[in-house]
C-alpha cells in the first residue's frame, strides 16, 4: 500500500495534487490564502496519520471538513459561504488559468452551477475521483454522485451550446 | 454521457492555476514540525472512563481519610479517657486535612462539528466542554480549609452513524 508518510517524494506528490485541492477547497471560501490553510490542514493531517494517498475519496472529505469547519467557527466566514452556495449569489471564482474569451464564459458558468452539482464537478473533471469515490468523501450515493455530474454537464451544454 | 463529451472535454481544457512555491514550503515546513497537536483530543469512552475514575478516586480517597480520620478519633478519645492532659495528639489532628468537596461545573459546550480523526472511516462529531472544577479539604479540628480551583477543558468525539 502506497503510503504518503513513507512517500520520499512528497513535494511531487502534493504538487500534483494541490490544484485540484486548492480548487475543491475554493468553493468554501472566496480568498486564495483561506483555501491554502484548508488544504495545508487537509494534508498535514493525512500525511501525519498515514493514510494511503490512493484513499482520494477521504483526501477529499478531509479537505471538505476543514473547510466547513472553518466556516463554521467563523459567523463571518459563514455568511459568506451561505451566499457562496446560495443560486443567485456570486459564487466564489474557480481559479483557472484562462487563455480567452470563451474559457472565461465557461468558468463563469461553473460559477453559477448549484453548489451540489458544481462540487462533484470539481472532483470529477479537475480531480479525476470515480463516482465511488466522489460518492464516498461526501457521503451519498454514487447514483447521487453521476446524476448531479450529469445536471451540471446538462446545465453548462445548454449555456454553450443552446438548440 | 456521449452527449456530454464535448462539454467535458471544454472543462478539461480548463487549466488550474499552480500553487505558489511559496506555499509548497509552507506546506513542507508544516509536515516537518513534529507538533501534533491533538493530545487534548479525549474519545468518548476515554472521556467516560476518566471521569468515573475520577469519581471512584475521589471517592475511595475520601473514604480512607475518614477511616483514617475516624480511627485516630477513637484512639484520641481513649487516650483522652486514660489521659485527660495530652497534648501531643491534639497536635497531630491539628494538621490532618480531610476532602470535603469535589465539584466540576460545565459552563460551556460547544459543538464544533463533523471531523474525520484518524483511523475513522466515518465523521466524528466534536464537542468542546470547558469547565471549572474544584477540590476541597478541611481539617475539623482548626477548622481551617484549602481549596483549588482550576479550568479545563475537554473534547469529546462522537462517531455519527448512518446519513
Amino acid at each position: 500500500m502506497e503510503n504518503v508518510a513513507i512517500h520520499e517524494d512528497w513535494r511531487s506528490r502534493f504538487s500534483e495534487l494541490a490544484p485540484g485541492l486548492l480548487l475543491f477547497a475554493r468553493q468554501w471560501v472566496r480568498s486564495r490564502a483561506d483555501a491554502e490553510d484548508i488544504v495545508q490542514e487537509a494534508f498535514v493531517r493525512f500525511w501525519r496519520r498515514n493514510h494511503a494517498i490512493t484513499n482520494r475519496a477521504l483526501l477529499y472529505a478531509t479537505v471538505r471538513s476543514i473547510a466547513l469547519d472553518l466556516i463554521r467557527r467563523d459567523s463571518r466566514r459563514a455568511r459568506r459561504e451561505a451566499e457562496a452556495v446560495s443560486e443567485s449569489a456570486q459564487v466564489v471564482e474557480p481559479e483557472f488559468e484562462l487563455v480567452d474569451e470563451a474559457q472565461s464564459a465557461l468558468a463563469a458558468a461553473l460559477d453559477r452551477l448549484p453548489h451540489d452539482q458544481r462540487e462533484v464537478l470539481v472532483m470529477k473533471i479537475w480531480n479525476e475521483l470515480t463516482f465511488a469515490e466522489i460518492a464516498s468523501a461526501l457521503g451519498i450515493s454514487q447514483n447521487t454522485a453521476a446524476s448531479r455530474y450529469r445536471y451540471a454537464l446538462a446545465a453548462l451544454k445548454k449555456i454553450f451550446q443552446p438548440q | 454521457m456521449n452527449d456530454f463529451s464535448e462539454i467535458e472535454q471544454e472543462l478539461k481544457r480548463l487549466r488550474l492555476a499552480q500553487p505558489s512555491h511559496a506555499f509548497l514550503v509552507r506546506v513542507g515546513q508544516a509536515i516537518a514540525d513534529p507538533e501534533i497537536g491533538e493530545d487534548k483530543i479525549i474519545r468518548p469512552n476515554r472521556f467516560r472512563r476518566n471521569w468515573i475514575a475520577l469519581g471512584v478516586a475521589a471517592a475511595a480517597l475520601f473514604l480512607v481519610l475518614a477511616q483514617i480520620s475516624m480511627r485516630h478519633g477513637e484512639k484520641q478519645s481513649e487516650r483522652i479517657a486514660q489521659n485527660p492532659a495530652a497534648p501531643e495528639t491534639r497536635s497531630t489532628s491539628a494538621n490532618r486535612f480531610i476532602p470535603a468537596g469535589a465539584t466540576q461545573v460545565v459552563y460551556n459546550t460547544r459543538d464544533e462539528g463533523l471531523h474525520f480523526t484518524g483511523g475513522s472511516e466515518g465523521p466524528m462529531r466534536r464537542l468542546r466542554y470547558q469547565t471549572h472544577q474544584t477540590w476541597q479539604w478541611r481539617n475539623r479540628a482548626t477548622g481551617a480549609s484549602l481549596r483549588v480551583s482550576y479550568p479545563s477543558e475537554e473534547i469529546v468525539l462522537i462517531p455519527i452513524s448512518g446519513q
